[in-house]
């Protein structure tokens, strides 16, 4: 005799309950492979030490230009995470398994990505700690304002990341991207060196680059400047549902014959 | 319970699917064969709802792919398994994507287990296991929801002896149960095994469906006698035993063997071969 395999409940406590299984199944997969998620903190800590110094004598904020900028570039890299995270679904012919389930396409989602998002944030949150207790970043007048950032940019880096993993053909191919995209936009957007002091040229491209507005919010939550960050976070909020709709559009298509490739 | 009618699906210049028509009733095993490009694995990805037909129509139970989702387990050709998740694990997603929950899912997970012979390795890592157990963990996790349908494309591919086996018994076990199973294969006797039914693909469509036996009724099978001086007689007939009391009372020498066969699967398909090749 054939079970009812599912008993029927309310619709969004099924979807909760996929969700669910699938972020924890996910979270399992990134805790038994973390060496990006190791190296994408650690780095960033050593460098912003080493580098302290010179950035503290050469510039008024040179605390604060260090502290953000590093971490705006290295959470930049940890689009490789996302991007990856995706492609395995394609190198280990899993997502269309996922996709034969009762789980419509947005859950998937939801579910592959949820503990990317807590590991990019959990990634800048320990950053910004750092910068406090190590590196000489004012603390925040408002942790809350800091964290709301936080949470805006990882956004619009795991929608990227996932938007680039439907577009790259190969693991290889995507970190080529990702490792030289990761410093050319951080470093355009003012990570490394202030947009002030930048040549007329970078300081008009600048405007093209991401990591110009996650910088520019970043400083200005670290400021406790509300109005300041206002106009940074559309831009990225914007980015972000673009490319994570687009993202959700070709991942709903799987990596079949007949979809993305 | 399944019936696909008319399906056609292109990709390029390339029909995939050509009119490919093909109805499973609950509890009935259909041994889809074919040559590679046949059409096999379209249809299993229209039916699971993994890629649309550019025309034609699937129904499960009654309703359309989409909306029958959960109600099908799939083992697709090549095997899908993420390698740092253990068995356990594996079929922990699974059954929780279908809804089952707690006790369900233990006890779906521990019968499965056994039918499957899984119980020695549940806790180690799918990438860690041989190509026979990731095999079996493969079908254990399109099996755990105990769905209504199942679809095995070629589930034994490359299996051992030990594998094969376990996967005909679970999948008689659960057509005993009343599932509906397509079932893929190059390895004709398991079909024998499995009492299936038989549709046999070509080109895109279905050109044979029927019971094994109807279908082997017309075939010639074979007699072969080998005599003292090892000369061998041969004769394809359709009555293998009338034809060797013939040959025996006509032969007047002695014989060392007598080798009777019936027509097999493999004859049908060759026959098929000829037949729609010329």
């Amino acid at each position: 005799m054939l079970l009812d395999t599912a008993p029927r409940r309310p619709g969004v406590f099924d979807a909760l309950h996929r969700i669910g299984a699938l972020a924890r199944h996910n979270l399992i997969i990134r805790l038994r492979d973390p060496g990006q998620m190791i190296s994408y903190v650690a780095m960033p800590m050593v460098l912003m030490l080493v580098l302290k110094p010179l950035y503290v004598r050469a510039l008024d904020q040179g605390a604060t230009q260090i502290a953000t900028g590093l971490m705006v570039m290295f959470s930049v890299f940890a689009i490789s995470m996302a991007g990856n995270a995706i492609l395995s679904e394609r190198t280990w012919r899993t997502w269309d398994r996922l996709r034969v389930s009762r789980a419509p396409a947005f859950e998937l989602l939801i579910g592959k990505t949820l503990p990317l998002f807590g590991v990019m944030i959990a990634q800048q949150v320990i950053l910004i700690v750092y910068g406090c207790l190590a590196i000489g970043l004012p603390v925040p007048p408002s942790p809350a304002l800091v964290l709301l950032a936080i949470v805006i940019w990882a956004f619009t880096l795991l929608s990227l990341g996932a938007a680039l993993a439907t577009l790259v053909r190969s693991h290889g191919e995507l970190s080529v991207i990702t490792d030289v995209g990761a410093l050319t936009l951080s470093s355009l957007g003012g990570a490394l060196v202030p947009l002030s002091i930048m040549p007329g040229w970078a300081q008009t491209a600048a405007h093209a680059s991401p990591g110009y507005y996650a910088l520019d919010m970043m400083q200005a939550a670290v400021r406790g400047d509300v109005a300041g960050i206002l106009p940074s976070a559309a831009v990225l909020l914007a980015l972000g549902l673009a490319a994570g709709a687009f993202a959700a559009r070709r991942l709903a298509r799987g990596w079949s014959r007949g979809g993305l490739l | 319970m399944l019936v696909a009618t008319d399906l056609v699906k292109r990709y390029g210049d390339v029909r995939a699917l050509d009119g490919f028509t093909l109805s499973v009733a609950a509890g009935e095993i259909v041994g889809l064969l074919g040559h590679n490009g046949a059409g096999k694995t379209t249809f299993v990805e229209i039916v699971s709802h993994l890629t649309r037909p550019d025309s034609g129509q699937v129904t499960i139970d009654g309703r359309t792919p989409s909306a029958a989702r959960g109600e099908v387990g799939v083992a697709p050709q090549h095997l899908a398994l993420y390698p740092s998740i253990t068995v356990r694990e594996h079929l922990e997603l699974y059954g929780r994507l279908a809804g089952l929950r707690r006790a369900a899912l233990r006890e779906a997970i521990e019968e499965l287990s056994v039918v499957l012979r899984l119980t020695e390795i549940m806790d180690r890592r799918a990438g860690k296991l041989s190509g026979g157990q990731q095999r079996r963990t493969q079908a254990a996790s399109a099996l755990v929801h105990r769905p209504r349908l199942l679809l095995l494309d070629e589930p034994t591919a490359g299996a051992d002896l030990e594998t094969r086996q376990a996967m005909l018994d679970v999948v008689k076990q659960r057509a005993g149960e009343g599932a509906a199973v397509v079932y893929t294969t190059h390895y004709l006797p398991e079909l024998t095994e499995l009492r299936a039914t038989i549709a046999v693909a070509r080109s895109g469509r279905v050109i044979v469906r029927g019971a094994c036996d109807e279908l082997l009724r017309d075939l010639p099978g074979e007699v072969r006698v080998t005599l003292d001086d090892e000369e061998e007689i041969a004769v394809s007939t359709s009555d293998p035993a009338a034809a060797l009391i013939d040959l025996l009372g006509r032969v007047n020498r002695p014989v060392t063997s007598v080798d009777v066969r019936n027509p097999s699967l493999d004859d049908l398909y060759r026959s098929l071969a000829v037949t729609h090749a010329s």
